[in-house]
């Protein structure tokens, strides 16, 4: 790990100025991501500004939304009243990730911010878009069977000097895809917000930049708008092993029910693109319709037209298709 | 061959003469020395003070204040470990993949390997060594040897950490219950029926943890 | 019969003796001994897979303050154990192995190419990533499917006329072809790697110019010793080798590997005390792997269900310059009552470093092509699997002609079927649901050979009447200290407590390393010779004392004390013979090794698992839902120990089974799977209650404990297992490990 100098900043102001004046400087929080990516020589910033000690761990309803600092804890919104009551997606997605100990540091902003866990992304020796520009991808005809299968339009991303085939890691970001969130976002020319499906970016002409954030900018807060989701949502993570694993697939399932039809419907995919895939035809394809497995197969089938397999990892095509139908059979309570 | 021997950080935690020698010595010969580092070398209260050579902070470890002057590179768990003699914390990974390093800071298990420790300046960090009270070993502790919780021994510290953690946190209601808030805990040699059991004894024991 | 479960003891079992060590943080394990000026190394690996390094360019990495030296072939001192140089550099015949830092020659991705060394483990590794190696490449084989034209008959058996891995029949071959029902499948087994929680790790400190101490993660510190002296060409009692406590190993820590020669290197080059502690990616490639296998069955029976013939292939990777050779085929000799059998066991060398013995070596792998194929051949004639095996039962060794020492399996087969609740199995695959989830029961058998060899154990009488026991033994998880303690406390009638049990150093009496289920049947018995020793000496001691000659030579040893008859009330301690003899200790040191008795039977240990699955049908995930493990290794000397023993060894089923698999890519040779967040091994959620039984018979054949190895039939069979019962749920039968969702949907 390269040497950098260590900065604790004691207000928003001076943290975004640090970065700013600092352009190798980079934000720590939780530290879970960036530890290991600096111990791997990933990331090496040369000076470290810790903004741990900044007044955003707030967890509070206001108005119609439900405000999240950026350095919530993972597990301290997991258990939070106001987010179990009108969010539990966001609460199950959360617990459905990493471990009791990282969630302890894991920050909400840190979460949305984690990368990719291809292995050529970790690996110095190998070729990889992300981490080093025109390198080449190596996961597109090497080892990809966790691979994505949503790109940008209809190619893999670009051409092949910008491709990147990796999938975004998170499980909270699948919950908070589906769900109405924004991103809260300072700058040296104020606040901004983002819609979530907004911040983060499919891997076009430029696979190193995970987010639309500028640099300098800083997380300060998500916002999610009420809904009336909580009686029908279900987050499905299917793995390799049982727990703390990062997803094959996962699915983000959020209904509105009444009468025994479906009102409203959300949903997002994980581990299937290089960000949160949202599936955003299936309120029309739901909308006013009686729950059904054949219903929910076709609903399935339908986003599953789009996706397109790498070497290794057909097999993911089915299983996504499968996975919406088991979250939204769990979502409507159907057998 | 010579070393340099002023590069090994030290064993001995208080020695605030030596650092603030060594700092003034290293600012004079650093024309190019950033503006905060040099404010900041001024008001040592404010928080861990120092460069990207050497930084100082405190911890409490065990409920023990150490003040220490360090590599900033240094993660919490090589602190442990390399500086103040605390091998009970294992390094198994030293990505946050296993749990072997899990200490609790501030009353949260957490894993020492992917913090630094000059970002814990002030915290409170308990590990292994600071589980049992003297000779008197932590009910979860007796429960490992009572049940057998372990084998080579290496990841037990950390399991024993989190699972204090877990019966703390409201975690240990049923089996299946700890076993996925246990998850996080790698056992290589396959204790991990007899550490659940261990913990689910001294759930329901209502022993204090 | 004695047929005893932990989860109902009738004998009371002593808790690990050193678990309040281990609960407590204060075991010391080899990275972890505080040396005074100790400095840090850490590894620069290749990153390709087949060539030579052109230049190494240190002058950054140099540059890093607090950096010591950068060592590579280029400066590394010359192992006066080793054949001089040759200019220019030729690479190795097959069997030569693996010299560290030696010539330019690169044999397999992540070789070592380059050590630094530097007063702080943050420099180290920063200057470790600023070394520049450069390469010329040359193409490279790892691909095993790709590459099979090259395996043939291993060099080390086309010279040995005697080599158990010699192609092997018995029978007439017509009996298979004519069998009425046949199956022949293949079976793939990838790369595993062991992966212990502890990272190999070593501290290597240069006592003198000629005087050698490490602290070493190892299996065998005798057999390490021996290797390090004949390496710097120093008398053995020169080097010793410290490894007390070892944080898992299983296999990995047989074999003194290139790591802890360049550690040892470093050491002597710089006069000072270096710890190496490979990071977690350089354990892929570093301390050996379960190697990728390939196996064809071929299997037939006759239509009453008795076995016609089975012809076992299986090929397994190796390194360009060692050949690693596994039981693979050979449990298909021994297992069965079969009048036809023929094996045949070929290597694969590829570019890749040398695999070695993992849990269970050989058999685990071959065991999971033997016991599926068994099991499709039962569906095949509408069998019950169970009851095909019991049919096919070797009542003495088909393959030695002669009579088991001991066998239980089938007590073993009765007491898990009786515990899973076999019965109740509807044989019709993919019957039966459980909540939504397909539920699944299999089986599969499990054997081990007998491994003893000779060992020393020391026994010595304090004057306060507790015994000091030591032998240059191991302890890797299982709890060695603990059986060993038992075994004297129960020679000598003492209380546990009254007895310290030494190992892992090797100024200790010569021991075995702790490998192939060979500890508790080895040094156990050393033990027991050694401590019976000492109890004769003691009666003989006390038989010269004014209590003892009233006895007119009967003495009694009841309860650590020593009684002039049975209805002697008071008796003398082992303290008062002591005292009475002006004795400070009394010490006896014994060897025990086998005899005749290993021509006249034939030894193995033997058991079987069941298990229980769910597999969602929508995702294709499986989980084991209960397991139950039976085993006949003779005498069970710890029950508490023991238990946790075989419940890890299903443990590591499981991971093989569902999870594990070392990817490399190949265009590369380089592996991408190299943490435990691509390498998967089981977690907590991923493990049931497991039920463990055990036949508990000694076996006086084998050993005066009457005791056989537990350790590698915990694991052997349990992939079998696992996949058996997943076909029984979903109809699907799976020939390539691990079983993942994608193989499933």
């Amino acid at each position: 790990m390269k040497p950098f100098q260590y900065l604790r900043p004691k207000t928003i102001a001076e943290a975004i100025s640090m970065a700013t004046d600092y352009p190798e400087a980079q934000y720590i929080a939780g530290g879970t991501n960036l530890v290991e990516l600096m111990k791997r020589g990933i990331a090496s910033p040369s000076k470290l500004i810790d903004i741990n000690h900044l007044p955003l761990k707030k967890i509070e309803h206001r108005y119609d939304r439900l405000r999240i600092g950026a350095l919530a804890l993972n597990s301290d919104v997991a258990k939070h009243k106001s987010v179990l009551s009108r969010q539990p997606l966001l609460a199950q997605a959360l617990l459905a990730g990493a471990s009791g100990q990282l969630r302890n540091m894991a920050t909400v902003g840190g979460n949305l911010l984690q990368r990719t866990r291809c292995s050529y992304f970790y690996d110095l020796a190998l070729p990889c878009n992300k981490r080093k520009p025109g390198t080449g991808c190596g996961a597109e005809a090497g080892i990809n069977r966790t691979h994505a299968i949503f790109f940008a339009g209809n190619g893999f991303g670009g051409n092949e000097k910008s491709s990147c085939i990796a999938v975004h890691p998170s499980d909270m970001c699948v919950a908070l895809a589906a769900l109405d969130t924004e991103v809260v976002i300072n700058g040296t020319s104020g606040e901004r917000r983002v819609p979530l499906k907004d911040f983060h970016r499919l891997s076009t002409l430029q696979p190193e930049l995970d987010t639309n954030l500028q640099p300098g900018e800083l997380v300060t807060a998500i916002e999610v708008t009420d809904n009336a989701f909580a009686q029908h949502s279900h987050y499905l993570k299917v793995r390799d092993r049982a727990s703390y694993a990062f997803a094959l697939v996962s699915v983000a399932a959020a209904l509105q029910m009444d009468g025994g039809r479906i009102w409203d419907a959300r949903m997002a995919l994980g581990g299937v693109a290089h960000k949160p895939w949202r599936y955003w035809a299936i309120d029309l394809m739901l909308r006013g319709q009686a729950p059904s497995e054949k219903l929910f197969r076709e609903v399935a089938e339908h986003e599953m037209q789009s996706a397109r397999a790498t070497t290794q990892n057909a097999f993911k095509i089915k299983l996504t298709s499968n996975a919406i139908v088991a979250a939204l059979k769990a979502a409507t309570g159907i057998s | 061959m010579d070393i340099d021997h002023d590069a090994i950080p030290p064993d001995v935690p208080d020695e605030d003469r030596r650092f603030f020698l060594k700092q003034s010595m290293f600012i004079a010969g650093l024309s190019m020395a950033p503006v905060d580092f040099l404010q900041a070398a001024l008001a040592p209260d404010d928080g861990p003070v120092g460069n990207a050579v050497k930084v100082k902070l405190s911890l409490t470890v065990n409920g023990k204040r150490r003040r220490i002057s360090i590599d900033p590179r240094m993660t919490l768990l090589d602190v442990l470990r390399e500086n103040m003699g605390l091998t009970g914390t294992k390094k198994g990974c030293d990505f946050g993949q296993c749990g072997a390093c899990t200490v609790h800071v501030d009353g949260r298990r957490t894993l020492s390997c992917l913090t630094f420790a000059v970002m814990q300046h002030g915290s409170k960090v308990t590990t292994i060594e600071g589980l049992s009270d003297g000779e008197k070993l932590h009910p979860l502790q007796e429960a490992f040897i009572k049940h057998d919780g372990l084998q080579c021994g290496y990841c037990t510290p950390g399991q024993v950490m989190s699972g204090v953690a877990c019966i703390r946190e409201g975690h240990a209601g049923s089996a299946a219950e700890v076993r996925e808030y246990m998850s996080g805990n790698l056992c290589r040699c396959g204790a991990y029926p007899n550490i659940v059991d261990a913990i689910l004894e001294v759930k329901k024991e209502g022993a204090k943890v | 019969m004695n047929r005893q479960s932990l989860d109902n003891p009738s004998d009371p079992s002593l808790s690990r003796v050193d678990g309040a060590a281990k609960v407590t943080g204060t075991a010391t394990y080899s990275a972890e001994y505080a040396i005074p000026g100790l400095v840090h190394a850490v590894l620069v690996t290749s990153t390709i897979a087949k060539g030579s390094i052109t230049a190494i360019d240190s002058r950054e990495a140099d540059a890093v303050p607090g950096v010591l030296a950068v060592i590579s072939h280029i400066n590394a001192m010359t192992i006066p154990g080793w054949p001089p140089k040759k200019q220019p550099a030729e690479r190795v015949p097959p069997g030569t192995a693996f010299r560290v830092f030696y010539d330019s020659l690169i044999y397999f991705d992540g070789q070592p190419v380059a050590m630094v060394i530097a007063a702080t483990h943050e420099q180290a590794m920063h200057a470790a990533s600023l070394v520049r190696v450069t390469y010329q490449q040359e193409p490279h084989r790892t691909h095993f499917e790709k590459n099979i034209a090259h395996s043939g008959i291993p060099l080390n058996v086309q010279r040995a006329k005697n080599s158990p891995f010699q192609d092997y029949e018995r029978g007439d071959a017509a009996a298979l072809r004519d069998a009425h029902v046949r199956i022949e499948a293949e079976y793939t087994i990838p790369t595993q790697h062991h992966q212990p929680l502890e990272p190999h790790a070593i501290i290597a400190v240069w006592e003198a110019e000629d005087k050698l101490t490490v602290y070493d993660k190892n299996q065998g510190v005798k057999s390490a010793q021996g290797q390090l002296a004949q390496a710097f060409k120093l008398p053995r009692e020169n080097v010793q080798v410290v490894a007390t406590y070892i944080g898992g190993a299983f296999g990995s820590g047989i074999r003194v590997w290139p790591h802890t020669m360049a550690a040892v290197m470093a050491a002597k080059q710089l006069k000072l005390p270096v710890k190496l502690v490979l990071g977690r990616e350089q354990m892929f490639t570093s301390v050996g792997y379960r190697p990728y296998t390939k196996q064809k069955i071929s299997i037939g029976a006759v239509k009453d269900g008795r076995l016609a013939g089975i012809v076992h292939e299986g090929t397994g990777q190796t390194s360009m310059y060692e050949e690693h050779l596994e039981r693979t085929v050979l449990a298909s000799r021994a297992l069965y009552a079969c009048p036809h059998v023929a094996t045949r066991y070929r290597l694969l060398p590829l570019d890749v470093n040398t695999p070695t013995w993992m849990r269970g070596p050989g058999d685990a792998t071959g065991m999971f092509a033997l016991e599926s194929a068994m099991d499709e051949l039962a569906y095949a004639l509408k069998a019950d699997p169970l009851e095909f095996r019991l049919k096919n039962y070797a009542e003495s060794d088909p393959e030695r002609n002669l009579p088991w020492s001991a066998k239980s399996l089938r007590e073993c087969y009765e007491l898990g079927a009786e515990k899973i609740g076999w019965k109740n199995r509807l044989p019709e695959p993919r019957s039966v649901k459980r909540n939504g989830m397909l539920l699944g029961y299999g089986m599969a058998s499990s054997l081990y050979g007998f491994h003893r060899h000779p060992s020393k154990a020391r026994a010595i009488m304090q004057a306060d009447g507790s015994v000091i026991v030591q032998s240059a033994t191991m302890d890797i998880g299982p709890g060695t200290g603990t059986a060993m303690t038992r075994i004297a406390a129960k020679v000598l009638g003492l209380n546990a407590k009254k007895v310290r049990f030494d190992l892992g150093h090797s100024a200790l009496p010569d021991a075995p390393g702790q490998n192939g289920s060979s500890t508790i049947p080895s040094v156990g018995s050393a033990v027991h010779v050694a401590c019976e020793a000492l109890k004769s000496k003691l009666v003989a001691l006390a038989g010269e004392m004014p209590e003892g000659r009233k006895s007119g030579g009967q003495l009694v040893v009841r309860n650590g004390r020593i009684f002039s008859s049975q209805d002697d009330k008071e008796g003398i301690s082992y303290a008062d013979i002591l005292k009475y003899h002006y004795l400070n200790e009394l010490e006896v040191t014994e060897e025990s090794k086998s005899g005749a008795e290993r021509d006249q039977y034939s030894m193995y240990s033997f058991g079987c698992h069941f298990v229980e699955v769910e597999v969602n049908p929508l995702t294709g995930e499986v989980r084991v839902t209960r397991a139950v493990t039976c085993a006949d290794v003779g005498a069970i000397i710890n029950y508490q120990t023991a238990r946790s023993q075989s419940i890890g060894g299903v443990v590591g089923g499981i991971g093989m089974a569902l999870m594990e698999h070392s990817e490399m890519d190949h265009r590369f040779g380089r592996y991408v799977t190299t943490d435990f967040a691509s390498y998967h091994i089981p977690v907590h959620a991923d493990v049931p209650p497991i039920e463990v039984y055990y036949i508990d018979k000694p076996d006086m054949q084998a050993n005066p404990i009457g005791s056989k190895g537990l350790g590698e039939i915990a694991i052997v069979g349990v992939a079998a297992a696992i996949a058996n019962a997943v076909f029984h749920a979903t109809g699907k039968r799976v020939r390539e490990l691990p079983i993942t969702p994608d193989k499933l949907i």
